[in-house]
């Protein structure tokens, strides 16, 4: 008989039922919807930070007291290179996926024809790495230095034909050389002599206007130092810091086994750098704090205010739930007042009632949760260009929200049912 | 005026009747504009506020000198180019070669007040120079002479005018306190920063200034047109964008702009639906009232209006109990993300109140014209 009313009542009143819910699949949405943009919002604002360019630079040990203190030139001094074989282990630490992107660099002073003397820096622009472990990645100053603008000509693609001998110009070293794009210069090193092509002119807003760019292996040969590199830049995805990250960069040797533990599976940017001081042989690994720090803070603020954004949706789903809730059931007045006339039980009734919006708050529910998660996806192909990945954990968060709203929004409705006079309310007042 | 009277009187004995009721519609107009002038707040103000968190990544302006007298004259007269609100620090910097234990060290003297805020990402270890007489020494340089805070140092300088030749050259000397180990994670590590006075008497040259760092919270377009005004105004000054961080910040902040911007769509189409919902719910359930007055006469245009004027009422009480309650949600989220006061946008007031009567007005009207399309005899009877 139970399940006959309330088959009955789902048929009959098809229409008020789908009401509620429509309104409790609008809630779930909302409520699907924000939580699964909040869990992926870090990562997606931290990838957007790396156009900030590295976050953490490695230097060989040597070179990094030595450096320009004591003006020493060329670097003779053994130890003053990493190993380009070594770069590569960057992408085998602990952090492996927060690596994003990395590149070598090394420089020579390189003579003009006319004897003007200017920096060559070698580096990769769009290096493709394919690693063992199946993860493909283009690395190189094309994306650690999204903010050159280009004046002329293209970004130099090292896929391209006869890319080992081209070359990018800043923009005030193309002005004292006289180059365009598709200039031909032929530049004298400390070992060798080559005739590069400019393929393109940028600005970069930075003394870097004053040097010219080319592939590591042409720099290489130039300065005769094969296999050398003196500085690797990283952009890696971090955490910000917080006290025990502090603490660790100061020394890591001053922590507890479990702090050690803690702060060595924990992406601070201390304790990437300390693995990638593990990996590479005699190298210093230090955050960029211009970067390291601003990230923290920004995606800090950002996780913070889509906190508040989604409580307060949450908060008026949940009461627009439990308004349309009582409003269903009070409109059922007379319908009870009968069914209690002719003898049911407060109990009863109350299942009764309960049973009726809860199968409705299923179906609600679970439209609304796909709804939702159509909407985070809408959101995240539109601002960052990336989708939004499904987290399971959002389901019972959900689930949980959706069974607690429309119980609390029966409070109300339960207990006017349990006051209310058959007599009076069929007498119709 | 009698006929006012008396609709005025229904309207308003039918809210006070029907209390409970006309609770649950108000409470729920109410959040829904609460939702809508809280959230459209946030969005107007994300990049203000954001802006000024993107000013930790420092300087985005520098200001070089053209023909090599740039002083702090140019410098003041630059900074009047930049409306004061914005400009959030300027921090010039003078570079010399002096020797510390005879080994050559850049000297940097800088307004330490400035740069800390044109570069707060600054890590000092100890404390940053006050007075004169304190100097701040890079990590790479403290690390080469062993200096440890508290050190008293003795910094050197060969004039220039001594070079010349002569056989006796007198260094001028002066002591310092070390107060603090700067770390950026850069080359600064390398130099030494003292205040701009003890630079000059160390040297014994007058003013001037190699650089000046700006750091300015405002949109590229602005910052563009700032940099413009002041290369052209300013003689002995030059100014350029630092591109990695304005260029940077122009595409994160659009970004983050739009992020806010969708999820408050998103937000505010299920919140408004979620209001029409209710309303219609409450409306439907007086349908029986509605055909017992055409029953006696009433004619539908006096319905309509009825229903209309009284969820009109109900959507203006929301309406300004939603922008007062939406200021203050913005304002708490503005104190608790970003520690600075909101601006009030007086404007999204009446907003507020017409949307939300829009809203309840349009989502009262479709229960009330299907009502009263039907037959009272029908509607009575309960079918």
């Amino acid at each position: 008989m139970f399940f006959k009313m309330i088959k009955g009542m789902l048929f009959r009143q098809w229409k008020k039922m789908l009401m509620i819910a429509f309104t409790i699949a609008l809630g779930a949405s909302l409520a699907s919807a924000m939580l699964s943009v909040l869990y992926d919002v870090g990562d997606k604002v931290n990838q957007e930070l790396k156009t900030y360019g590295a976050n953490i630079t490695v230097m060989p040990k040597a070179n990094s007291v030595l450096g320009d203190l004591y003006e020493i030139e060329g670097g003779e001094t053994p130890g003053a290179f990493l190993n380009e074989d070594e770069v590569m282990k960057i992408k085998t630490i602990f952090w492996q996926f927060n690596i994003v992107d990395f590149a070598p660099f090394i420089d020579t002073e390189v003579t003009a024809p006319d004897g003007t003397s200017v920096t060559a820096v070698g580096s990769w622009f769009d290096h493709h790495i394919k690693m063992p472990t199946g993860e493909e990645l283009d690395a190189g100053v094309s994306s650690m230095r999204s903010w050159w603008e280009i004046k002329e000509g293209e970004w130099l693609s090292e896929a391209s034909p006869g890319s080992e001998n081209s070359a990018m110009a800043g923009a005030a070293a193309a002005e004292k050389l006289g180059l365009s794009a598709g200039s031909v210069l032929h530049i004298k090193g400390p070992a060798a002599e080559k005739d590069i092509t400019i393929v393109g002119v940028f600005d970069s807003g930075s003394e870097e206007d004053d040097r010219i760019y080319l592939p590591l292996d042409t720099v290489q040969e130039l300065a005769d130092l094969d296999g050398k590199v003196s500085t690797i830049e990283v952009s890696a995805l971090t955490t910000p810091d917080n006290e025990l990250a502090e603490k660790a960069a100061k020394d890591p040797g001053s922590l507890s086994l479990a702090q050690y533990e803690k702060w060595y599976c924990t992406a601070y940017a201390s304790s990437i750098c300390y693995q990638i001081q593990e990996v590479i042989k005699d190298s210093v690994a230090s955050p960029v704090r211009q970067v390291a720090d601003s990230e923290g803070a920004i995606l800090e603020k950002t996780q913070l205010l889509m906190v508040l954004i989604t409580i307060l949706s949450l908060i008026g789903a949940a009461l627009g739930i439990c308004n349309l809730v009582t409003a269903s059931v009070m409109e059922r007045s007379q319908e009870i007042g009968l069914m209690k006339a002719i003898g049911a039980q407060n109990l009863s009734i109350s299942g009764l009632v309960l049973t009726e919006i809860f199968i409705t708050a299923i179906f609600g529910g679970i439209a609304g949760f796909f709804a939702g998660f159509g909407f985070a996806r809408i959101i995240g192909h539109t601002v960052f260009g990336s989708a939004i990945t499904m987290r399971p954990a959002v389901i019972p968060i959900v689930a949980v929200l959706v069974v607690l709203v429309t119980l609390i929004g029966s409070i109300p409705a339960i207990r006017m049912l349990l006051r209310l006079r058959p007599t009076e309310v069929l007498h119709g007042r | 005026m009698k006929k006012r009277k008396m609709f005025l009187r229904m309207i308003s004995a039918s809210l006070m009747r029907r209390r409970s009721r006309m609770a649950v519609a108000l409470l729920s107009i109410a959040i829904g504009a609460t939702i809508l002038s809280g959230l459209v707040s946030i969005y107007y103000d994300v990049p203000r506020q954001m802006g000024a968190q993107f000013r930790n990544y420092g300087a985005n302006m520098i200001l070089t000198g053209t023909s090599g007298s740039f002083t702090a004259d140019d410098l003041a007269k630059a900074c009047t180019e930049i409306p004061e609100k914005e400009l959030v620090g300027a921090a010039p910097y003078r570079y010399d070669n002096v020797r510390i234990r005879n080994i050559p060290v850049v000297a940097a003297g800088t307004d330490m007040e400035q740069a800390q805020k044109t570069s707060p990402y600054w890590m000092v270890e100890g404390r940053w120079p006050s007075a004169d007489g304190e100097i701040l020494i890079g990590k790479a340089a403290a690390e080469s002479f062993r200096f440890r805070e508290g050190d008293m140092i003795e910094v050197d300088y060969t004039p220039e005018t001594a070079k010349q030749g002569e056989e006796t050259v007198t260094d001028n000397t002066l002591y310092f306190t070390v107060t603090g180990i700067l770390s950026t994670g850069g080359s600064e590590e390398n130099y030494v920063y003292m205040s701009m006075t003890d630079l000059e008497k160390l040297t014994g040259t007058g003013s001037r200034i190699d650089v000046a760092e700006l750091s300015v919270s405002a949109s590229s377009d602005l910052l563009s047109g700032y940099s413009d005004n002041i290369s052209a105004k300013v003689g002995a000054v030059s100014a350029r964008l630092v591109k990695r961080v304005t260029a940077s910040e122009a595409t994160v902040l659009t970004k983050l702009q739009g992020l806010v911007l969708l999820v408050t769509i998103v937000v505010l189409a299920l919140t408004m639906i979620c209001v029409a919902t209710t309303m219609t719910a409450v409306v439907t359930e007086r349908r029986k009232e509605i055909g017992l007055r055409k029953a006696i006469g009433a004619s539908d245009k006096s319905i309509i209006s009825e229903f209309m004027g009284e969820s009109m009422l109900l959507g203006l009480m929301g309406g300004v109990l939603g922008a007062v309650l939406g200021y203050v949600f913005a304002s708490q989220v503005s104190r608790n993300v970003f520690s600075s006061e909101l601006s009030f946008r007086p404007l999204l007031v009446p907003v507020t109140i017409i949307v939300s009567m829009f809203i309840t007005g349009l989502s009262s009207l479709m229960p009330i014209r299907s009502a009263t399309d039907v037959d009272p005899a029908l509607v009575l009877k309960g079918e």
